[in-house]
């Protein structure tokens, strides 16, 4: 490709941006972009803020009750099921008396009887 | 050192003036969504595009260190990351642009040509490769200069003059009936 070429390459290709329409900006936007700016609460140092930063890197682009919601129902859920349910490895004391009786017990086995 | 006319305003931004946010918004936000329109096929795809970078910025603001690279540069390669990930994800729809017709301000016959050429301009532009049509919008439409583009592109000026001589070749091809028409 020859030098000429390329500066008409490059010629045409800003003339024909340039000849675009602009780009408007939707006052929408920049109150979504203000509304992120002030939902992230970007005071150093205040509780609330440093949540808010936290929950927006663990889970971007939520409101901060959404993370905090399914944290809370993860928290209760765990909790009930913790206080109702067994523990899998326990062994109640009936069980162990029924297993302990058995094995006490002597075999009482006559060989004549069937005969 | 690079001087960079952001520093201050990111500073206060990240010490929770909202006012410094709202400069910095006023700033950058008209080119970043320009950008972002041109590199994407629809207008709601480049404004959540630029809420998204926005919001890395007030993110990462109360931790910004001046002196490696110029905020504006981060703040650009934030925006085509964001473009890059949501051309990844969802093939283009190039002629979306020409939906959007103009309210006919210069009257209505220069409105639809001024549509017409969006369309075509951004179907051409939807062909090329990402980085090819990244690097046309920055040079091109944006004006920035090859160092800046490729410090934005993270790439040496050798292959942003590469990707340039590329990318105005194939727009040349496709769009060639223009030259004497809309423009």
């Amino acid at each position: 490709m020859g030098e000429n070429e390329r500066m008409d390459d490059a010629g045409f290709t800003h003339e024909i941006l340039k000849a675009l329409p602009a780009v408007t900006i939707p006052a929408a936007l920049e109150a979504r972009i203000l509304g992120d700016f002030d939902r992230l609460g970007m005071r150093p140092g205040k509780l609330a803020g440093m949540l808010a930063r936290i929950g927006e890197r663990l889970w971007p682009g939520v409101p901060v009750w959404q993370p905090a919601s399914v944290l809370a129902v993860s928290l209760v859920m765990g909790l009930t099921a913790g206080a109702f349910l067994p523990s899998p490895g326990s062994v109640t004391p009936a069980s162990d008396l029924v297993v302990v009786a058995a094995l006490d017990n002597t075999l009482d086995i006559d060989l004549d009887r069937d005969q | 050192m690079v001087i960079d006319p952001d520093t201050d305003l990111v500073a206060r931004a990240g010490h929770g003036d909202r006012a410094a946010a709202q400069a910095l918004m006023a700033r950058h936000l008209p080119t970043m969504l320009a950008l972002a329109r041109r590199m994407l096929a629809g207008q709601a795809e480049a404004e959540d595009c630029v809420q998204e970078a926005f919001l890395k910025v007030w993110t990462h603001a109360a931790r910004w260190k001046p002196g490696k690279a110029k905020f504006e540069t981060w703040l650009y390669r934030v925006t085509l990351n964001q473009c890059y990930d949501r051309l990844r994800k969802k093939p283009a729809e190039p002629l979306e642009a020409a939906a959007n017709v103009p309210d006919g301000a210069d009257g209505p016959d220069r409105g639809l040509e001024t549509a017409a050429l969006e369309a075509q301009v951004s179907a051409a532009l939807a062909e090329l490769p990402e980085r090819q049509r990244a690097a046309i919008l920055l040079c091109h439409y944006q004006e920035r200069g090859n160092i800046e583009a490729a410090e934005i592109l993270g790439i040496s000026v050798e292959a942003l003059e590469s990707l340039l001589a590329r990318g105005r070749r194939t727009l040349r091809m496709k769009l060639s009936h223009l030259r004497d028409g809309a423009m």
